[in-house]
């Protein structure tokens, strides 16, 4: 039997040939540039969360950009994690030359002073509705909007007239919404809920929301103070926590468990199983991708408040935002600018807005973005945007670790296992360390400069 | 000619030596350091001694994602040992289609585990899971699986189960190596098919029990990916895990110091569960020629 001999099995010439083969192949094949970008062009990498008509959105006011001028070409990349992404990019110090990011992080990149000034635009902070302001000016502007949206109560016209409600007259008070829930809700004789009227937990997507249709706050920024368990948030709790206590906890885990022949997060609502559900301008295009010609007679309005905070004149309403920022240390900074300042233009801040199908993130938007608007309801949208009494999430760098422990304080309230009052005063507390330790942490940063 | 010997060898583990370095060595290094700062990720790390460690005794949420991880680890390894050594004893026997059992056990373990932890999220969803459909066919109405915390465990037990392929075939091979003549001697006299399987099987294949639950320890005390995507740690904290927690204060909360500190003591926590296993293992396993 032969015996290979390891030293001369792979001779060194061997080797030396595969890794040039090797190099070569990459030199000749790999890292291959796009094409379709004219020559002399300086490209600009710019980082999005969207993706689906979203990005498409996006890609036309890019590709608008790209046509309007010959000196940069803004590559549009859909990235998912952008956040965490973009953090470590922007610590390697090779961040992208635009990123598109949540209103929510804003705080932490701000104060982690990873952000350029936007001063150039020369824009005003009275060109952006209240509730914009404080996330897109720090101690100087250094985020734009990209695109807003308010949060609002949908419901379906034909049921309400069904059930002897005016669709012209939604609920505007707790009381009223309870009665149209009561009426509208389904049950057979076992219990089991056939029809919710609504339900707080469906989507899931602003739970943390409820506190101020009820006067409550969750977070002071003046004092930079948690209010986790101040009276109007247990209120707004107890509300939440009324419907597994009106209805049964099994019952509801019925409801979400039964089987459903739809994928979407919009599948209740739209199938009619939810009567009412709280939701973000943007459903009026995923209604017409996914019902069609069957589109359902839907309206918006102001979710309902506790007749204590009524404000006819001021909706209530979350709003929420995202941002385009320019990350320190980019390459073409000059580049990254002339984008936003573009985008920045009110046709094409609208032109986007309308392709999300979101309201205009300006104070004023055109007669033709409201008239062509993709929403039939979006004046509702619009005037909770510009509303006294809109709100965000707490504006703080906090409020990732704030989220997690207020989702496993409202767990337990959504199973009935602690009243509002006891899981928030947990809460509270995980809360107020939390704070405390970014203080001393900005403080010990503030110390080394 | 040693030092021949070393000049040959060095270029050939380079590649090697240049990766442990670069992407082990160092940033364990760092790590350490990183666990005595204050570091943010976007700004320059600034050293505030012990700080960090006096942290964990204050920790509301420490104590959660410690007894979570500790207990789904000891679920998994205890399902997972009496379900693979099932398995490897079934697929020991002679039958038909031999081969095909066998790459039928190993195959889901070659499946990127956030693909197939993806495929589980969608199976067990309460509205469209197949879980639930093929409850529904036997006329069990299915629960929704990720919406309490005992059937979200339940989801993460049976999805954990989906790679025992790799310890199944070292059973098999443990399993090969249990000598005939025992068995024979044992059937001689009188010992039954669970007799022989507990007082001749089960100690001779103790070494290679005690190797697939140290594994055990140290993947169960990483756990992450599967309940990141399925879970999300929800509902409340029922299914929130260790690294979970060091990756949230890493890349969520910014507080890459802590989390250096949490993946140190984590790092400990399997040492020192492995050193009592291997002590136990003294006890308890069995050395042929020891």
């Amino acid at each position: 039997m032969k015996v290979l001999n390891s030293q001369t099995s792979i001779t060194r010439r061997a080797a030396l040939g595969a890794f040039g083969a090797a190099a070569a192949s990459y030199a000749f094949l790999g890292g291959t540039r796009r094409n379709d970008i004219p020559a002399g062009r300086i490209v600009l990498d710019y980082w999005e969360k969207w993706t689906g008509h979203e990005a498409a959105a996006m890609q036309t006011v890019v590709d608008a950009f790209n046509a309007s001028q010959d000196r940069w070409w803004v590559n549009y990349l859909s990235v998912s994690g952008l956040d965490r992404k973009a953090k470590i990019a922007i610590a390697a110090e090779d961040p992208p030359d635009l990123l598109g990011l949540w209103h929510r992080n804003i705080p932490f990149f701000r104060r982690s002073g990873a952000l350029m000034s936007l001063e150039s635009l020369g824009r005003s902070r009275d060109d952006y509705a209240s509730v914009l302001r404080p996330i897109l000016f720090g101690d100087v502007q250094d985020a734009a909007p990209t695109t807003c949206s308010s949060i609002a109560l949908y419901y379906d016209r034909a049921m309400f007239r069904e059930f002897g409600f005016d669709p012209d007259q939604p609920p505007a008070t707790i009381p009223e919404f309870d009665e149209v829930i009561n009426a509208l809700t389904i049950r057979d004789q076992d219990g089991k809920v056939e029809r919710a009227g609504f339900l707080p937990g469906d989507p899931g997507w602003w739970n943390w929301s409820y506190g101020p249709f009820f006067g409550g706050q969750m977070y002071d920024a003046a004092t930079d103070q948690a209010m986790v368990n101040s009276p109007g948030m247990i209120r707004a709790y107890e509300w939440v926590q009324s419907f597994p206590q009106r209805w049964g906890l099994e019952n509801l885990r019925r409801f979400q468990g039964a089987l459903v022949d739809n994928p979407s997060p919009y599948r209740n609502f739209f199938s009619g199983r939810l009567a009412t559900t709280l939701q973000g301008p943007w459903v009026a295009k995923f209604m017409q991708e996914e019902m069609g010609d069957n589109l359902m007679d839907y309206a918006a309005a102001p979710f309902p408040v506790d007749p204590s905070v009524q404000d006819a004149a001021n909706p209530h309403g979350s709003i929420e935002c995202d941002v385009l920022v320019v990350p320190r240390n980019v390459r073409h900074p000059e580049g990254s600018l002339a984008f936003v300042s573009f985008l920045q233009q009110p046709e094409n801040l609208e032109e986007l807005a309308s392709g999300h199908g979101k309201p205009s993130p300006l104070v004023k938007p055109s007669a033709s973005f409201l008239a062509e608007h993709p929403n039939r309801s979006i004046e509702v949208h619009q005037n909770i945007m510009v509303s006294q009494n809109a709100f965000a999430e707490p504006f703080t760098e906090v409020w990732p670790e704030f989220s997690n422990s207020l989702g496993a304080g409202m767990s337990k309230i959504d199973v009935l296992q602690a009243t509002p009052a006891e899981a928030f005063t947990q809460v509270q507390e995980e809360v107020e360390a939390q704070l405390t330790r970014a203080a001393a942490r900005r403080a010990l940063r503030e110390s080394r400069l | 000619m040693k030092r021949d010997g070393f000049l040959t060898f060095l270029p050939w583990a380079a590649p090697w030596l240049a990766g442990f370095m670069l992407f082990t060595a160092l940033p364990v290094g760092l790590g350490i350091w990183y666990a005595f700062t204050d570091y943010t990720l976007l700004e320059p790390p600034i050293m505030v001694g012990t700080k960090n460690f006096a942290r964990l005794a204050d920790d509301p949420i420490l104590g959660t994602v410690a007894w979570n991880t500790f207990f789904f680890g000891l679920l998994s390894i205890v399902v997972g040992t009496v379900l693979s050594i099932a398995l490897a004893v079934l697929l020991s026997k002679p039958a038909r289609f031999q081969a095909f059992w066998r790459s039928a056990v190993f195959v889901p373990s070659v499946l990127p585990l956030i693909a197939v932890a993806a495929i589980f999220k969608l199976g067990f969803d309460g509205e469209l899971g197949a879980a639930n459909q093929m409850l529904g066919l036997i006329g069990v109405e299915g629960p929704n699986w990720f919406g309490s915390g005992a059937w979200a465990w339940a989801a993460l037990l049976m999805m954990s189960l989906w790679g025992v392929g790799p310890a199944v075939v070292i059973y098999l091979a443990g399993l090969r190596d249990v000598p005939k003549q025992l068995h024979e001697a044992a059937s001689l006299d009188g010992v039954g098919s669970w007799g022989r399987f507990v007082h001749v099987t089960l100690p001779m294949i103790s070494p290679v029990i005690l190797f697939n639950v140290v594994i055990g320890i140290i993947n169960a005390a990483q756990v992450f990916v599967v309940p990141l995507v399925m879970t999300g740690g929800g509902p409340g904290r029922s299914t929130y895990f260790f690294a979970m927690y060091v990756y949230d204060q890493a890349f969520q909360y910014g507080d890459m110091g802590y989390a250096s500190v949490l993946g140190l003591v984590q790092f400990a926590a399997i040492l020192v569960l492995t050193g009592l296993v291997l002590l136990l293992g003294q006890r308890f396993v069995y050395y042929r020629g020891a």
